[in-house]
């Protein structure tokens, strides 16, 4: 696998299997022990490992079968928080949207057992996946810290724990997604230090996903965040970030969404194939990883599972048409 | 003085989650137009029955039948379609983007139903509500008609001045036009003017509902407004704006409650804030509000924030004007 070019990978999170979503509803309702729905995580984290090396991905992860909310699992788990009432992100989609209650800290590994149990599962890389210090600040309410700086070096402080023991477990690829980066542009500052915080002490390749937000003006200004790889949804956007890269070229790894992850239906290979062809004007083959746009919790199994489909075959695709380019006539 | 609220009331609470259940049932088919309606009604009614019982002085619908501010717009109007998703400002909070694809046009009775519903429910006064046209136009994603975004923000105002025509029709007496778009992209102020003084021509009172972002430097554009009331949000960032206030010659609504933060404010800071306005505006001139929609917060410290506001501005005096 070293040697391949345009390594697959998705952004962290897949449709959970309704014996898994029924289970934790019982278990929100005090009708289903921890331990069961500890067992039901398990077997849906294997299905899904198992899924990804049926469709061929490269670079795995866990599925997050887990997790609800990506701020709040790590929430549940940190001294200092505590979860808020249900709060509206869009549609019919609600939320426990944590509270910054008093100081952060962090008892123990959050999430450094499940990285053990799917690594275990598979040779493939599974990567460690955590949220970023700006984005749990910018996700919960800050009761406790007197300026957003404060309270993101405090975050960024337990977040750097959890990724050095991924780290000491044997993540080679750990992600720290920060979606919100771009919720407030005048503080890119403090998310560029507070990565800088998590990721000083890291050997693992590092990865940061940011989504649905205005790209445009943080760049190029976010390439000073200290990571390895950006991971940007593209397809949703109609691959105009790419546009910035013209006048700033881009200096990182790319991992490149090439599917929609909020509709229904998927777009076809050929058109997931021109995203990546889009792609490869910007970044070597090398330092390209085509991926879904975004996390696919919102989907169906099915659905997910399909999304994938279609970017391991638009890959492949693209990859014979650099061979043949490759090889001489 | 008077209180009042601005956008959207929380939908539902972790008790009470009727409409979540509801719109779940109708997305699987188990459940009717008119029946999801009906939820959307009781909702409604449960809404204006807790802003009302807060004491709240000028109360709207809550805004519940609004998936997010420009959404009642964006379905109802010809040439508007809903396109994909994206963050709402500063806020882990998303709408979906408007796709223009062909003039827009609109019979203006996109509200009127839902008006007359909430004026029969409500106790004592309710305002109404619209997208500001500047936020609306520059929150487009794709638009294949309108050539400039000077273009698009007057059509929008147009098709806007036409609801608010059909609000003013049903007996609506001020309307809230939520206008975060103003305060986030200052330099677009003269095109946003241009819109407002369409809307200004249906002939409602206004109330120009600034927020998220400092309104410093808008205070003097600001008060050549054909306008009733402006509101100004005095938490959301750093801001001079409370010593400036006697630049203003409208009503001025303030939001001292932060919509987007659980700490409830002691009445001693409220207090504080309303006396510092006071001091440049008399207290006939002088709205309280929260900052945005309560929305943004789960719904029991929403009633604890209209709790809040409603018992600093009692302590002030009591004066209800």
């Amino acid at each position: 696998m070293n040697d391949q070019v345009l390594l697959t990978t998705t952004v962290g999170s897949f449709g959970k299997p309704d014996y898994l979503q029924k289970a934790r509803n019982a278990n929100a309702r005090g009708k289903l022990g921890e331990s069961e729905l500890t067992e039901l995580e398990r077997k849906a984290t294997e299905e899904w490992i198992r899924r990804q090396e049926r469709l061929d991905l490269d670079i795995l992860v866990d599925g997050e079968m887990y997790r609800g909310d990506m701020v709040a699992y790590f929430a549940e788990r940190l001294d200092g928080f505590r979860l808020g009432g249900l709060v509206r992100s869009y549609g019919n989609r609600y939320y426990h949207k944590p509270i910054i209650a008093s100081k952060v800290a962090r008892p123990k590994p959050m999430t450094v057992d499940w990285f053990r149990f799917s690594q275990s599962l598979t040779d493939r890389p599974v990567k460690g996946m955590l949220t970023g210090p700006y984005t749990m600040l910018d996700w919960s309410y800050n009761e406790a810290y007197k300026t957003r700086r404060d309270a993101a070096l405090a975050l960024a402080e337990v977040v750097r724990q959890e990724a050095e023991d991924l780290q000491a477990a044997g993540a080679r690829y750990i992600q720290i997604d920060e979606p919100a980066i771009h919720a407030r542009p005048e503080e890119i500052e403090i998310a560029i230090e507070a990565m800088g915080v998590v990721t000083q002490n890291l050997d693992a390749k590092t990865v940061s996903h940011i989504c649905y937000g205005d790209f445009a003006a943080i760049y190029p200004k976010v390439l000073e965040l200290p990571v390895d790889q950006l991971d940007l949804a593209m397809a949703n956007y109609g691959y105009r970030w790419l546009e910035l890269f013209d006048k700033d070229p881009f200096t990182k790894e790319l991992a490149i969404g090439i599917v929609d992850v909020h509709t229904h239906e998927t777009e076809t290979v050929e058109v997931a194939a021109e995203g990546i062809r889009k792609g490869l004007r910007y970044v070597s083959k090398e330092r390209l990883l085509p991926h879904p746009d975004c996390g696919l919790k919102t989907r169906s199994v099915e659905e997910s599972e399909e999304k994938c489909r279609v970017v391991v075959e638009a890959t492949k695709l693209v990859r014979k048409e650099l061979a043949r380019q490759a090889t001489p006539a | 003085m008077k209180t009042t609220v601005i956008g959207a009331y929380p939908k539902i609470s972790d008790e009470q989650q009727d409409l979540r259940r509801a719109l779940h049932r109708h997305d699987r088919g188990e459940l009717d137009a008119n029946g999801l309606s009906a939820v959307l009604d009781e909702s409604t009614r449960w809404a204006i029955g807790e802003l009302n019982w807060a004491g709240i002085d000028v109360i709207n619908d809550g805004q519940i039948r609004w998936d997010d501010l420009l959404a009642p717009f964006a379905r109802a109007w010809n040439g508007c379609d809903r396109g994909s998703l994206e963050r709402f400002y500063d806020n882990n909070t998303y709408f979906r983007q408007p796709v223009i694809t062909g003039p827009i046009t609109t019979d203006g009775k996109t509200l009127v139903r839902d008006f007359e519903f909430a004026r029969r429910e409500a106790r004592g006064e309710l305002k109404a509500a619209v997208c500001g046209p500047l936020t609306f136009a520059t929150l487009v994603s794709e638009d294949s008609h309108y050539r400039s975004l000077e273009d698009r923000t007057l059509a929008v105002a147009d098709a806007i001045a036409a609801e608010i025509r059909g609000l003013g029709a049903a007996g609506a007496t001020l309307v809230d036009v939520e206008e975060p778009a103003l305060v986030a992209h200052p330099e677009h102020f003269a095109i946003a003017r241009a819109a407002i003084e369409r809307l200004a021509a249906a002939g409602v009172p206004l109330a120009l509902q600034t927020y998220f972002f400092p309104a410093d430097p808008l205070l003097d554009a600001l008060a050549a407004f054909p306008i009733a009331q402006v509101g100004i949000d005095v938490r959301s960032r750093d801001t001079h704006v409370l010593e400036k206030l006697t630049r203003l010659r409208q009503t001025v609504v303030l939001g001292i409650v932060d919509a987007r933060n659980t700490r409830v404010e002691t009445e001693r800071e409220l207090v504080g804030l309303i006396e510092a306005a006071l001091k440049r505006i008399p207290a006939e001139y002088l709205w309280l509000a929260p900052t945005t929609g309560l929305e943004y917060l789960p719904h029991d410290v929403a009633v604890e924030k209209l709790k809040a506001l409603v018992s600093a501005v009692h302590a002030i005096g009591g004066v209800k004007a």
